[in-house]
């Protein structure tokens, strides 16, 4: 906390309002996220977690509010700049949005290989030295990302968000229908990414244990705002009735760590 | 009663709102599109897996197509001109049907049903599944990577579909003529050349550009265009098809009476 002074913002959100016709999923919210810093955010199913992700990487337009990434206005921000900004950042999606007209090397390359004409060489041994860290094997990466499982098109996209070596980690959850295994494997890379790398990352997750091994800050997003904010030791002491609905299943767990 | 009328009023009244804001839409996206058409750089790779799925592929669906269509509109001729049936009757109504009309049309609304529904598809699948949200986000445009590749090679591949078209069509009805109806092959054959117009290849020629225009660019509008769900998909589908396809229908008579009018 201390250290919060001298630590740069490199996401700000603030007075973020989002609402689909008359139906209001955002209203105020505001966070900060610092250098090296990894925040979770939490909350029920259909709470905006994904739509506050999608504002953020300027996927929707907030009907008001600001959000700034180092140090630009990302709202109203031309399209060019917009994409040069995204450049920075690693992005996956809930349901993966894997190009399914692409291998699953040339899914994982896409950033890099706009940027410098990679062969196809380099390309898969780039992408392999990737998915290693994932727990997946080189024979996936000549494949279609309809013709492998579920959790390992989520480890594809992931793949794909941290190609380049992004200093931004924004991910909808990456742990979410993966074993406890393979999960504790994408911790750990986010946890490293922003320990070791001096990244940040932004995840969504509904695993209260992951949120326990990965987050220095946790959000809760309850009643269309920010209705909590703390460390996850801090979650086991909460008074609010959500958080501690939330931890409920986990209690026990901890208790042995 | 009043409340009736006035209910069906206002569903006609925002349908037909709607029908205007989205033709404005479709008009914003088209000046887009054709905006990325022409900007460096262009994704070759892109265009030319296009180009094979338009042109290549789509070549036995119009040959099959023309070839019988020249075939029926010989036997047609040459039975209801019986008076005056001569090689140079059945020849010149058949080449100019072909390379004024059937050819330019068939070939298009195969290609719409075939290639427009595919592209809508497509796009509306990358839209649902937030493939397009995905490569914004990796540093690609998604018109200049998905929606340009398919109107340039469309634009090509088109006009080229239709001169093989009109070839293929004249020969079926060649085919009938000579085999079938025992018309002298080089009367047949010199009579066709003399009626051959340059005027009719270019308008021909217009029309399949007009087309390959009109199918890329609503298959691509429905497509990026699609609402979320298994059913935008079918819903840009089908859509692509049938406004494709009348669009065809309209701008052939336009440009026929822009040339011949
Ligand atoms: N494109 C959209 N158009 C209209 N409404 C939307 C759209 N996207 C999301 N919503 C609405 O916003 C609300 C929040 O959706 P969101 O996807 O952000 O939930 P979530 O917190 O990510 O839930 P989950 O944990 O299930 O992924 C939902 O009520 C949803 O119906
Ligand atoms: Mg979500």
């Amino acid at each position: 906390m201390e250290k919060k002074n001298n630590k740069k913002v490199i996401i700000k959100v603030s007075n973020l309002s989002k609402s689909f016709n008359n139906n209001i999923v955002l209203k105020n919210i505001n966070f900060q996220l610092l250098e090296g810093e990894s925040l979770a955010i939490i909350g029920a199913s259909g709470s905006g977690k994904s739509v506050l992700l999608k504002n953020i990487i300027g996927i929707l337009q907030p009907d008001k509010g600001s959000i700034i990434i180092n140090d630009k206005e990302m709202v109203n921000l031309p399209r060019s700049l917009k994409e040069k900004l995204l450049l920075d950042l690693g992005i996956t999606f809930q349901h993966g949005a894997l190009f399914d007209s692409l291998k699953n090397w040339e899914n994982i390359i896409f950033k890099t290989a706009n940027k410098d004409k990679t062969n196809n060489r380099q390309g898969k041994q780039l992408a392999f030295s990737i998915i290693k860290q994932l727990g997946l094997q080189p024979e996936i990466l000549d494949l279609y990302p309809s013709e492998i499982s579920g959790g390992m098109q989520k480890r594809v996209a992931i793949a794909r968000a941290i190609c380049g070596n992004p200093k931004i980690l924004l991910f909808d959850e990456p742990t979410s229908g993966l074993d406890p295994v393979t999960g504790s494997l994408i911790d750990q890379l986010i946890k490293k990414a922003v320990r070791t790398v001096g990244g940040s990352a932004i995840t969504i997750t509904h695993d209260m244990a992951s949120v326990c091994r990965i987050a220095d800050k946790v959000i809760l997003i309850d009643k269309q705002t920010i209705s909590w904010t703390g460390t996850p030791k801090e979650m086991f002491v909460s008074s609010n009735t959500k958080i501690q609905e939330f931890i409920k299943p986990i209690n026990s767990e901890i208790f042995f760590k | 009663m009043i409340d009736l009328f006035l209910d069906i009023l206002g569903t006609t009244g925002k349908k037909f709102i709607n029908f205007v804001v989205n033709i404005g839409h479709f008009f914003i996206f088209f000046g887009n599109a054709i905006y990325w058409v022409f900007k460096p750089p262009w994704y070759f790779k892109k265009i030319f897996q296009q180009i094979l799925d338009i042109g290549y592929f789509s070549l036995p669906v119009v040959g099959l197509t023309t070839f019988f269509s020249g075939m029926v509109l010989a036997l047609q001729t040459y039975n209801g001109f019986t008076d005056f049936n001569s090689e140079s009757t059945v020849a010149r109504i058949v080449l100019t049907s072909i390379t004024r009309e059937l050819g330019p049309v068939l070939t298009g609304l195969m290609v719409a049903g075939r290639i427009g529904a595919k592209m809508a598809a497509e796009i509306a699948t990358m839209r649902v599944t937030e493939q397009i949200d995905a490569l914004g986000t990796l540093g690609t445009r998604p018109m200049q990577y998905l929606i340009a590749p398919k109107i340039i090679a469309s634009l090509v591949c088109i006009p080229l579909l239709v001169l093989i078209g009109n070839t293929i069509g004249i020969l079926g009805g060649y085919v009938i003529a000579i085999y079938k109806i025992g018309f002298n092959a080089s009367l047949y054959l010199n009579a066709t050349m003399e009626y051959l117009q340059l005027i009719d290849i270019i308008q021909g020629t217009v029309k399949a550009g007009v087309f390959g225009l009109i199918i890329s660019m609503v298959s691509c509008y429905f497509g990026y265009n699609a609402s979320k769900g298994a059913e935008g998909v079918g819903f840009a589908t089908t859509s692509s098809v049938v406004v494709s396809s009348v669009m065809i229908l309209t701008s052939t008579y336009i440009i026929t009476a822009l040339f011949f009018g």
